[in-house]
This record gives C-alpha cells, structure tokens and sequence, in this order.
C-alpha cells in the first residue's frame, strides 16, 4: 500500500500531461458516436415533439400553426381512451405474467448444478432475441391459427370438439408477447437471485420458517432489484412493439403503437401520429420512471 | 452458550424436515421451470417442424418430411432480391456501427464526468424507446432531409437499432480492461494512438467480435424501423417476410426462417466463444 502511493507521488507530474492528452483522446473516441445520436436520435424526436403541436387541413397538409387540438382529442374521444386504457392493461398483464414465469426459469439457471444445463438455459434464453420478430411472430401463427397445430393437437387428444380461435386476439397478443420478453426478466433476476448468500436462506430456514415464507421473506426481496428492471424492460417493450400484434392480434385492436402506424401509414395524418407517440412515449416513461423510482427507494432500504 | 445448543438441535432437528420438504417443493418448481422453457423454445421447435412439412400448415406429430418451400424460396426471385438489399445493408451498416459503438464504449468507459449516467442512457435508450416511436420519428426526419426511401435512411435507421447492443456488449470488454496496461505501453514511449491500435483493441478484440454479431443479427432482422423507412425498391428479407405473413399466407416464409434460426445459432457460437453468453445482457 505504502509502496503503490509513492509510486504515485513520484508519477504525478510526468502523469499529468498524459492524463490530459488522455482525456481528450477519450473524448475524441466518444464524440462520433454522440454527434450521430444527437443527429437521429435527439434531433428526430424534437421534430416528433414541435410535429405534434402542428394541424393539418382537411387535405392532411401540414399547417403552420400551433395548437393543442390533437392532445384535446386524443383525451377526449372515448375511443382513444379505451385505447390508451388497454395498452396499459395489456403491457401491465404482460409484465405479470413474465415475472410469474420468470422466477422457476431463473430458480433454474442459479440452482442447477451441471454447467452443460445452464448453458442450456442460457441458450434458450438468448435465442429468442437472436431471430427477428417477425420469425417468431409467424411461429406464434403456425401454432393458433384455426387449423394450426395447437387447435390440431386438441382435437386429436379429444380435449375439445370444434377449433378454439386463439389468433387476432388480445390473448393471442399476450402470449406471444409472454415469449419474446420473458429473457428480458429471467436474466436480471437470475442475477441477482445469484448474488443472494445461501447463508441468508439457511438461517431463515433454521430459524423455522417454512422454504416459501423464506421465498417470500428472503429471496423475494432481494430479487426485488432484478424484477423491477426487468419489468421495465417488458413494459415497454410490450407496451410499444406493433409488429406482433399487427400480425397476431389484427390491425383492429385497440394498442395505441397500431393506431400510430395506422394514422402514419394508411392515414398520412403525421401530426396526429407524433401525438400519439408523445403520448405512448410518456405514459411508458411515468410507468418506468415510477418502477426506477421504486427500486432505488428499494435498495436504499437494503443497504440501511 | 445455552443460544447457540438450542441454535444448533433447532437445525439439527430442521434438517430432516427441510430435505422432505424439499423434494417436493423443489420438483414442482423445476416441472414450472421447464414449462417456461419449453414455451420459450416452442416457437423456433415448431418452425423446423413446419419447414419440413409437405402441408401448408404443419401436423404434429409430422407425417413426413419434405423439403418443397425451400425449393420454393429459391426459386422465387422476390427473395434473392431481398437478400441482396439485406446483404448490402449488412456490408455498410456493420462496419460502421461496430466502429462508432466500439468508440462509444471505450470512450464512455474510460471517462469519468457529470452526465456519464445520462450520455449512457442515450446510447442505449434505442432499446427501450417503443420501436413505433423510433420508426415514426426517423421517417419524419428522413423525408424533411429528402432521404426517404433511399438505402441511406435504410442504413441509419438499422445503425440506430444495432448501435446500443454494440455498445454493451463492448462495454463489458472494456470493463474487463485494466487501464495499467495502456499506461504502461504510453510510459514506455509509444503514442495514443499506437496504443490504443496495439494494446488496446486486441484486448477488447472479444468485444468487438460479439458485438459485430450482434449488430449484423439485429440489423439482419430488423423490421420495425424498416417499415418505416423502407421504398417497394429496398425491401429487406424480414419485410419482405412481414408483408407475406401480413397479406398471403406463403408457407415458404417457414423456409426462410430456418435459414434464419441457423444463422442465430452460428451467432450464438460466436458470442459464446468471445464475451460469453452469460454476460450479453
């Protein structure tokens, strides 16, 4: 230790030339990236942003002028408003449902004990975001469509009569949705149900609680952390993705991502689009902001 | 000393419960545990299934093995065609992102500054920012640059979806990397640069390798921006795949994505053997 610091204190001036070429090399490295991020990512959404405000004639020419009329009536029509509510609800019962599913899968990846099983699981859990959505949404196809396999199956094994019409659902949308972000949350609570000391279960255990008062006592809270950015991640992905339920649950579905495309594509009204972005954009951002917010308050409680 | 006997004959005695319990408790969780798996699995299963069936829409258990929608997809010129646009996007887009994402994380990794937190949220927002959201903004700004339509706005779009993946999984390279090394190589009189191009880069090599996976699986199957940005002249491979499941129903897309589930497994090959899978996300 003492020997480090006099190394140190011998360097410091020679150092101090190089730090600052350092430096400035490192911001050379840095500034391409943040130029071109400044360019297509920060200029096009203050476009998106100004583009909301904007009106357009009965033409769907875009006007000069400013105005607040399409946040008045995305907030006023019932229709949008449904809209909104089922976006939230189908992103928010996504997120459940994952995080459910999620603690056997990441039980699983912690607690097997052959190395060849967890590569395994890690393999699974990383190729589904490995193939394209549109590959795995074509697949959730093959699988409900009315003649599809899993109607097939059920009718084979007589467990129902006449085909089951799971696709252009909600439902449909759910389980597909379940699919592709499940790795999404597995991944950070196998993390941190990993970082978890055996000692704190053993002693929970040994102190006479039960495996699941110990689950929920123990292991529960301290994966809290893991859970809640893992939920958002699902939630915002469930709540902003179109492709899937464009293809699974029909483009009459009531998610606010398909009336953007729909009102940016089919419509050409682009004003009207951006402020239904802004609006998708901000509700996912108070839902994230809310769950980040939550787990700092979390883990300052922990580590009080 | 009366705490500690009683600590010990509680877990002496808790012990034999504990394994009974266990058993149990324990199988259940790994029968849910290989549920969600085989669900997460199910869909890539039942694309080889139905790739291979000779019926347009696949029986379980299959009947018989035919390879006719990949007879079909190459004798359909729709779909060299966008190979070809997904080919050349490749060749641009890759190289480029994997430069400005290595930059990016190296640069960010080494500085230490007010707003470090942010710039790094920025770079990797293109994840979590509603994918319609991205789409719609570029194609707004593409057509008041007069770029839509054009292999360039192709190009930047995918650059902005690949750029964060190739910035993470950099970042955990150039975590790895011990400043010392390069100081070291700077004492000794060799320059920034030659520094950073013959101690650095073959350190964080594994990095860049991964990241180059990842930058041409997400820019290979992108689509969400694309459909945005793209012309009917430079259709990709998944939109073109998008528009067949959308308006036919063309068994050959099974073909297709086979091609695709195989590349992912190379691609996971790959990633396995530089960073590890286990630190990609």
């Amino acid at each position: 230790m003492l020997l480090l610091s006099r190394r140190k204190g011998c360097r410091v001036v020679a150092r101090n030339t190089v730090v600052r070429r350092t430096l400035s090399f490192y911001w050379l490295m840095l500034s391409p990236a943040l130029l071109f991020l400044l360019a297509f990512l920060v200029v096009p959404f203050i476009m998106l942003i100004v583009l909301s405000f904007r009106e357009v004639d009965s033409l769907l020419n875009v006007l000069p002028s400013y105005s607040l009329k399409n946040y008045t009536e995305i907030f006023t029509s019932a229709s949008y408003l449904t809209t909104i509510r089922s976006t939230l609800g189908v992103a928010a019962l996504t997120t459940v449902i994952v995080i459910i599913a999620a603690y056997p899968a990441a039980y699983l990846l912690v607690r097997t004990g052959s190395k060849g099983l967890r590569t395994f699981f890690y393999i699974l859990l990383i190729s589904p975001l490995l193939t394209s959505v549109v590959i795995r949404t074509f697949a959730w196809i093959v699988i409900m469509a009315q003649n599809g396999l899993l109607n097939e199956a059920l009718l084979k094994l007589h467990l129902i009569d006449k085909p089951l019409s799971l696709l252009w659902s909600m439902k449909a949308v759910v389980i597909a949705y379940v699919q592709v972000m499940l790795p999404f949350a597995v991944l950070p609570i196998a993390t941190s149900m990993g970082e978890i000391q055996p000692k704190l279960r053993q002693a929970s255990m040994s102190l006479g609680a039960g495996r699941i008062r110990t689950f929920f006592k123990v292991t529960f809270p301290l994966t809290l952390p893991g859970l809640l950015s893992g939920a958002a991640i699902v939630f915002s992905l469930a709540a902003g993705s179109y492709i899937t339920p464009l293809l699974v649950g029909g483009r009459l579905q009531p998610l606010l991502p398909l009336s953007i495309y729909q009102q940016a594509v089919q419509v050409f009204n682009m004003p009207f689009a951006a402020a239904l972005s802004m609006t998708l954009l901000v509700l996912v951002a108070i839902v994230v902001g809310l769950i980040s917010w939550i787990s700092k308050r979390w883990e300052a409680r922990l580590h009080d | 000393m009366t705490e500690t006997t009683s600590h010990s004959q509680r877990s002496g005695t808790g012990k034999p419960r504990r394994r009974r319990k266990f058993s149990a408790l324990t199988a259940l969780i790994w029968i849910a545990g290989i549920i969600v798996y085989l669900f997460l699995i199910s869909p890539i299963l039942v694309i080889i299934l139905s790739a291979f069936s000779p019926t347009e829409y696949p029986t379980f258990p299959p009947s018989s093995f035919s390879v006719r929608w990949f007879t079909a997809v190459f004798q359909n010129s729709d779909w060299w065609e966008a190979l070809r646009v997904s080919l050349i996007l490749l060749a641009i887009v890759t190289p480029l992102t994997v430069l400005l994402g290595t930059a990016a994380a190296y640069g960010l990794g080494r500085l230490k500054f007010r707003g470090r937190e942010a710039i790094q949220s920025l770079m990797l927002s293109p994840l979590m920012i509603p994918q319609v959201v991205l789409g719609i903004a570029l194609l707004y700004e593409f057509t008041s640059l007069g770029i839509i339509n054009s292999l360039t706005g192709l190009v930047i779009g995918h650059m902005v979806v690949a750029f964060p993946y190739v910035v993470r999984v950099v970042s955990v390279s150039v975590i790895g990397l011990d400043p010392k090394l390069e100081s070291a190589s700077m004492s000794l009189g060799a320059g920034r640069w030659s520094t950073f191009r013959r101690v650095t880069l073959p350190l964080i090599k594994p990095g860049m390798i991964a990241g180059t996976v990842f930058s041409i699986v997400e820019s290979f199957g992108e689509v969400s921006v694309s459909l945005f940005v793209s012309s009917p002249g430079n259709i990709t491979i998944p939109v073109r795949i998008f528009s067949y499941i959308d308006q036919t129903f063309d068994p050959s897309v099974n073909a297709i994505s086979v091609m695709f589930i195989a590349f992912a497994v190379i691609a996971l090959i790959i990633i396995d053997k530089t960073v590890g899978l286990t630190k990609v996300m």
